[in-house]
């Protein structure tokens, strides 16, 4: 620990300490109920287990509570095993002794065997929560349904069906089988994970020597706590960009789909024989509903636009015919009458505009205005101004 | 040397101190009142299936000439760029003089999983740009796009130049099989079709649950445990609490329009390689020709900057420019650095081009 203080003395201090810790403890859970004596085995850890309790007895607790006294239980835990286990090394401890340390502050009392020495995995285990599963959970969840199999063995898998019932059989068969290629593709994704925490404390024990250099060691228990974070996101992300992670990630979650295809399948079987409404029945009158839409959209859209193409070239035709019959300021007589570069609309506006800019030979007094013009062609059924 | 110089007795007054906070948490969380979100005041001024298209209410009337709509990603809830009084991108563009619009797609259902890109980006967006441009008498206006919602920018801008006179692009990925892009390397050996035929919309919680397998130590216990540092202070548990919501909030995804994302931007990386289709419009960044103004973090997990400076070389526009901000994906909207930096960066770009 610190460099400057002998090892006996650090060991006897830390005793103290911990004894002092049990009396700041109780002072700050006095008024709270539930609060009982922890066990001096595991005090830090100890102690925030009976934080959550209490916290849960108070109906205060929710999932962020949850969470963050969870994260505070492995926080406490693990910076009490390290600092506890080098509190009986020699002062001088290298990165590989606060490596090994912290190896062994992740497997706590009571913890499932599957993961000691595998922090990412009890991470990754710890972020499921209703809705959201990681793969072990689904895994699972959906082992009643191999249980059949599993106790006459697997050979009747591949078994031909036949008979009244053969369609059910194939599907159960298909569904066993499906459940079977994801318990092993999450067998290689868990060997990944075992492989990442695995690589997590070799990079911790790098980066702790980076700070063997004055000036860059480390001088809070949050301070370390941090640098195995950094350790660990750095050997998850390595084995997380890799083609093979790529490649078992997509078969555990493609194998996953496969399980739940067949559940799903089994379930519309079941409401079908009910006589209750189905997932198919229901994707089919959506799916025609916003097909119906569409294709009222596109006829909406294609003809409005139609139209006000129609329009726009029969004002401009009109502007054009009342142009021509406006007396022209001297300056602009040697200009090119407008109508003439006029672009042919489309067949029926040509039909309007002509009709419209027939007039040229009579007189201008029956030629009228622009706003005229307008109101005439107001007045004609189906136009729109 | 020995790298960990810890005082014994300095940890232990830290672990005390960890202890007493837990304990005045155990007050402050009895004081916490529900937290709200949205500072500004809005009116509705469009609605179309579960979309509601908004217009914010500033204190005074807008000066800019030109309105500003924001489309934000379908994944999370828009009211990131609103979400409190001293976190809001949207107040401090209306303090600026800023006419701000956004697009909230709601919570999509079942019954909208059929739903595609072609629906998303030349139905709904195209119909919320005719709407605030009518509102506002322009022909043009000004595009923001928030990361998904950038990229559906992006390909809007390219098909329907003749509508959108600046373009924003916020952390926005442009290209998608850039080496540090975990989201993309791990969908790549997805079967996209078996998972939307199996799931229909893909559910939030399962969006969820993959963000934070990005980073499974650091979103699920370090930052847990650094809750507890503020759990005696009932003004930033809030804050905490009040962000927690909004990464936990999400909309499930519509299952057609995920798929095609995922193929086509995800897989195929089309924003980069060419031969979008969305509906019946070729998207090509070529056609990108308006004013660009391209923001992304230094620090983001999700949407990598190698992944939005790309836009640079593809888009067509002889006017780029780039803000890199210092910060991660949710900071550029909500940290005090970000209140500073980022609306008046915007601001200030669009005043010199409208």
């Amino acid at each position: 620990m610190s460099d400057t203080k002998p090892n006996q003395d650090w060991q006897k201090d830390w005793q103290a300490l911990q004894k002092q810790y049990w009396s700041a403890w109780q002072d700050a859970t006095r008024n709270a109920a539930g609060a009982t004596t922890p066990d001096p085995a595991a005090p830090w850890h100890e102690g925030m287990a009976q934080w959550s309790r209490m916290f849960a007895d108070s109906g205060k607790q929710n999932e962020t509570l949850e969470r963050m006294l969870n994260g505070a239980k492995s926080y406490t835990a693990l910076m009490q095993a390290m600092i506890g286990a080098a509190a009986g090394q020699p002062s001088g401890a290298g990165p590989k002794l606060w490596t090994d340390a912290l190896r062994q502050g992740f497997d706590l009392p009571g913890m499932d065997a599957l993961l000691q020495g595998n922090p990412l995995a009890k991470m990754l285990r710890d972020i499921g929560g209703p809705g959201a599963q990681g793969f072990d959970q689904l895994s699972a969840s959906f082992a009643p349904f191999l249980q059949q199999a599993k106790s006459e063995g697997m050979s009747w898998l591949n078994a031909p069906a036949f008979g009244y019932a053969r369609e059910h059989q194939e599907h159960f068969q298909k569904t066993a089988a499906a459940f079977v290629e994801f318990q092993d593709a999450v067998k290689k994704y868990n060997a990944l994970i075992l492989k990442a925490s695995q690589r997590s404390f070799d990079v911790f024990q790098n980066k702790l020597a980076e700070r063997e250099e004055p000036g860059r060691q480390i001088e809070t228990p949050r301070a370390l706590y941090d640098l195995w974070v950094d350790a660990a996101e750095d050997a998850y992300a390595e084995i997380a960009l890799s083609d093979e992670f790529r490649a078992v990630y997509g078969e555990v979650v493609n194998a996953q789909m496969r399980v739940r295809a067949q559940v799903q399948a089994e379930v519309e079987r079941i409401n079908t024989d009910l006589g209750m409404p189905t997932r198919s029945e229901l994707n089919s009158v959506h799916k025609r509903m916003h097909d119906l839409r569409r294709a009222l959209r596109a006829t909406d859209g294609a003809s409005a636009n139609a139209e006000i193409a129609a329009l726009r070239a029969e004002v401009k035709a009109l502007r054009e015919a009342v142009h021509a019959r406006v007396p022209q300021p001297a300056a602009t007589t040697k200009t090119k009458p407008a109508a003439t570069k006029a672009k042919p609309a489309a067949a029926p506006v040509r039909k309007r505009a002509a009709a419209v800019a027939k007039p040229r030979s009579a007189s201008r007094k029956d030629a009228g205005s622009f706003i005229d013009a307008l109101a005439a062609m107001k007045t004609k059924p189906g136009s729109r101004a | 040397m020995n790298p960990v110089r810890i005082d014994p007795q300095k940890a232990m007054d830290e672990v005390v101190k960890f202890n007493q906070r837990i304990a005045a948490g155990f007050t402050t969380l009895r004081a916490l009142d529900e937290v709200h979100y949205g500072a500004t005041d809005k009116e509705e001024i469009y609605r179309e299936d579960k979309l509601v298209l908004y217009r914010f209410k500033g204190a005074n009337k807008p000066t800019a000439k030109v309105p500003l709509l924001i489309a934000y990603a379908l994944v999370n809830r828009p009211y990131m760029v609103d979400l409190q009084d001293d976190r809001s991108l949207v107040k401090n563009l209306l303090a600026m003089g800023e006419d701000v619009y956004l697009i909230d797609w709601g919570y999509p259902d079942q019954s909208d999983k059929y739903l595609t890109l072609d629906d998303y980006i030349n139905g709904y967006i195209d119909r919320c740009v005719d709407a605030v441009a009518k509102r506002c008498k322009v022909e043009k206006i000004n595009l923001l796009g928030i990361c998904q919602g950038g990229a559906f920018s992006l390909c809007y801008a390219s098909t329907h130049r003749e509508k959108i006179r600046n373009l924003i692009t916020m952390v926005t990925p442009v290209d998608f099989h850039t080496p540090d892009n975990m989201l993309s390397h791990w969908t790549r050996g997805m079967d996209v079709d078996l998972f939307v035929d199996t799931l229909g919309n893909v559910p939030a919680d399962l969006m969820n649950w993959c963000y934070l397998t990005l980073k499974p130590v650091r979103l699920f216990q370090q930052k847990y445990v650094g809750l507890v540092d503020i759990l005696d202070n009932k003004l930033e548990l809030e804050n905490f609490l009040r962000m927690e919501k909004w990464i936990f909030d999400s909309p499930d995804q519509v299952g057609e329009a995920f798929r095609q994302f995922i193929k086509d931007f995800y897989q195929a990386n089309k924003l980069v390689n060419g031969g979008l289709m969305i509906g019946d419009k070729e998207v090509s960044l070529k056609n990108v020709t308006m004013p660009v103004l391209n923001i992304f973090a230094e620090q983001d997990h999700l949407v990598p900057p190698s992944a939005s400076r790309p836009l640079k070389q593809l888009a067509g526009t002889k006017d780029y420019t780039e803000l890199a901000f210092k910060g991660g994906h949710i900071g550029i909207y909500v940290s005090g650095r970000a209140q500073r930096e980022v609306p008046s960066a915007i601001h200030e770009w669009l005043a010199a081009r409208t």
